[in-house]
């Protein structure tokens, strides 16, 4: 009986897994052939494999200007939605202030609204800050657009760690700043990778807002890149797919990098 | 070492308006342990976290050796606390808590090497310096806890119901290692619990408290045997003493009273000023109730056996007074051949017996404590 649970579970997993990973081993395949032969058979198997697609991608089509500038931005990103977001969260979670509540319902608001409403004014202000058609303005957008969900998250884990940590710390002689700093921020490492890894894949496959801010060929990211391949009558499949394996790159690395604390992070009862 | 002194001292908490802690008066002896005892809600963290700098003064005056400490910072009261839930920081080593207050101070490496490994010696943390809290036992996080505490050699030491968290056996060896630690360091420690048998084991003297307020303040034995109030007599004690309203007898002896249907005479000493017919408290500990004539001042009574619990060394019976249906809680040394039901009859060892006013107040401990 329990052999026959097992296989079920086994044959579900499997089928499960093909489903989610099927679309992403064909895209591999894609990369690793032509446009041509791809259209002569979308499924075939890539013979000969085409390596030479990667070096052409990154040097002729501009792949290594894109990757520069997605990781440019969401890096710089990131790294202020963090410790922003970090710090914002710690202060609402373990603070009593006045209107504390209501700065915090008025940043979870912000989360129910659709992206597209803000573009035309977000454009009208980077347009008059000069700040259009800059990777800095895109930062900039992307850590707005990131920060009430990076609060959001953070809050929930700072408020469970326990008080009397940060009363110790206190009485161990720790200013405010460096109890933030030594001890909630590492404590509550699993929930920030959580965010990190969230924002980096969010924000690397962010196309709606870097389309109507960026319009130069020397700032555009990878979104905008693969983007170019698609023209009005035809499309480079081959280039796209291989494009896209160049963009997914890091996305799996970060993954990889922070999976077990993002897990951890999920999971959490982290702090005792 | 240091004199810690409580005066007036006052918390008063914005969003409820009503006082937490009220008008606390208490002087902390060099070298004493003072343990601050009371129900939960009582006010005794809060008086301590005031002492920690935790938590702002409302009023009165806090002084650490006749220096006013109300506005200094708590780290600057040279001051160390051991938390209910240990705070042990979960991402360091047992060494880096230890040496996390001490790397504060700028103290110099070598030094702070050398007193967390004297401390983990001590409390035999040694093999556990590279672990982290969470790969700890409950006893042994306590003692790191302790340990980080001890590391920084304060004038005063605070424990914030340090062994509630442990199971029984782990709590009576670490009460044990608390108390040898106060008697090798001779340090000034105020400890809080709402545990009465850690009171009266571990204090040199006992604070308790209610409602934000202290209701009497004693050693062990003085407070247990001689109860300021109904709060204090129905507090300590396991079971606590028995407490049972009636009056003055009228027309009678100012110094008796009515109890299960019959008068009677305290003696000179029980109910000094009362009149008449005046409502008391006639308080008696259940060890002080027998069943075979106690003392040439003991009284009998009948009791109707309600419910009896035979717990080997000891037989605690539940009895109702069977004249005036008063509820009676009987200790008695050894078995006890009865079921719930039967009649019997006990002894009241009036010369261990208390009276207290209409406002709960004794009337024999003043007496007791001017002889």
């Amino acid at each position: 009986m329990a052999i026959l649970k097992r296989s079920a579970l086994l044959i579900l997993l499997t089928l499960y897994t093909a489903f989610a990973a099927g679309p992403f081993v064909w895209a591999a395949m894609l990369s690793l052939r032509t446009t041509t032969e791809i259209h002569r058979d979308h499924f075939a198997l890539p013979n000969p494999v085409h390596w030479e697609k990667f070096p052409d991608a990154w040097y002729n089509s501009n792949y290594s200007v894109y990757f520069a500038n997605s990781l440019q931005v969401v890096l710089a990103a990131v790294v202020v939605l963090t410790l922003v977001g970090a710090m914002a969260a710690h202060c609402l979670a373990r603070y009593r202030f006045r209107l504390n509540r209501t700065i915090y319902f008025i940043l979870f608001s912000t989360i129910i609204f659709p992206p597209q409403i803000t573009i035309i004014s977000l454009f009208q202000i980077l347009v008059s800050y000069g700040l259009y058609n800059s990777k800095i303005g895109l930062t900039l957008v992307y850590v707005a657009i990131q920060l009430p969900l990076t609060i959001y998250i953070l809050e929930s884990f700072f408020a469970r760690i326990p008080n009397d940590l940060f009363d110790a710390a206190r009485m161990d002689g720790y200013s405010d700043f460096e109890i933030f700093w030594r001890i909630a921020f590492p404590v509550a490492l699993p929930a920030i990778a959580t965010t990190v890894i969230l924002n980096f894949i969010l924000l690397w496959n962010e196309f709606l807002f870097a389309v109507v801010l960026i319009t130069d060929e020397s700032n555009r990211t990878l979104p905008l890149g693969i983007q170019r391949f698609i023209g009005d009558t035809q499309e480079d499949v081959g280039m796209i797919a291989t494009g896209l394996m160049i963009a997914i790159i890091p996305v799996i690395v970060v993954y990889a990098f922070f999976s077990e604390r993002l897990i951890q992070g999920m999971t959490a009862g982290a702090v005792k | 070492m240091a004199i810690v002194t409580l005066d007036s001292l006052t918390k008063t908490y914005e969003h409820t308006g009503r006082p937490a802690v009220e008008d606390v008066s208490l002087e902390i002896g060099d070298g004493e342990l003072m343990v601050l005892l009371g129900p939960s809600g009582c006010g005794k963290t809060t008086t301590l976290r005031m002492i920690a700098g935790l938590e702002s003064i409302s009023s009165g005056t806090l002084s650490i050796d006749g220096r006013v400490v109300n506005r200094v910072p708590a780290k600057d009261r040279d001051i160390a606390m051991v938390f209910q839930s240990y705070a042990l920081y979960p991402h360091m080593s047992v060494k880096e808590n230890l040496a996390f207050g001490l790397r504060r101070r700028s103290i110099a490496k070598a030094e702070i090497e050398r007193r967390v490994a004297n401390v983990a010696d001590v409390l035999g943390l040694k093999d556990l310096l590279h672990r982290r809290p969470h790969a700890l036992s409950g006893g042994q996080r306590q003692r790191v806890a302790l340990g980080r505490a001890i590391v920084r050699d304060p004038k005063v030491f605070l424990f914030d119901e340090p062994l509630s968290n442990l199971d029984a056996a782990l709590r009576v060896s670490t009460r044990g290692e608390i108390a040898s630690l106060h008697r090798r360091l001779g340090a000034t420690m105020i400890y809080v619990t709402h545990d009465q048998v850690e009171a009266m084991t571990l204090g040199t003297r006992i604070c308790i408290m209610s409602s934000g307020r202290v209701e009497q303040v004693g050693s062990p034995i003085d407070v247990y045997r001689y109860p300021a109030n109904t709060f204090v007599a129905g507090f300590l004690g396991n079971p606590p003493m028995n407490l049972l309203e009636t009056r003055v007898v009228e027309g009678g002896d100012a110094r008796s009273i009515q109890l299960g249907g019959e008068t009677v005479r305290l003696g000179v000493d029980r109910v000094p000023e009362s009149r008449a017919g005046t409502p008391v408290t006639f308080g008696i500990r259940p060890e002080h109730v027998a069943v075979a004539p106690a003392g040439a001042a003991s009284v009998a009574v009948t009791t109707e056996i309600q419910q009896i619990e035979r717990l080997g060394a000891e037989t605690v019976v539940i009895a109702h007074l069977a004249a005036s249906g008063h509820r009676l809680v009987i200790r008695h040394t050894g078995d006890l051949e009865k079921r719930p039901g039967d009649d019997l009859v006990v002894w009241l060892d009036l010369a261990q017996a208390h009276v207290f006013d209409a406002e709960g107040d004794s009337l024999t401990a003043r007496i007791d404590r001017r002889t």
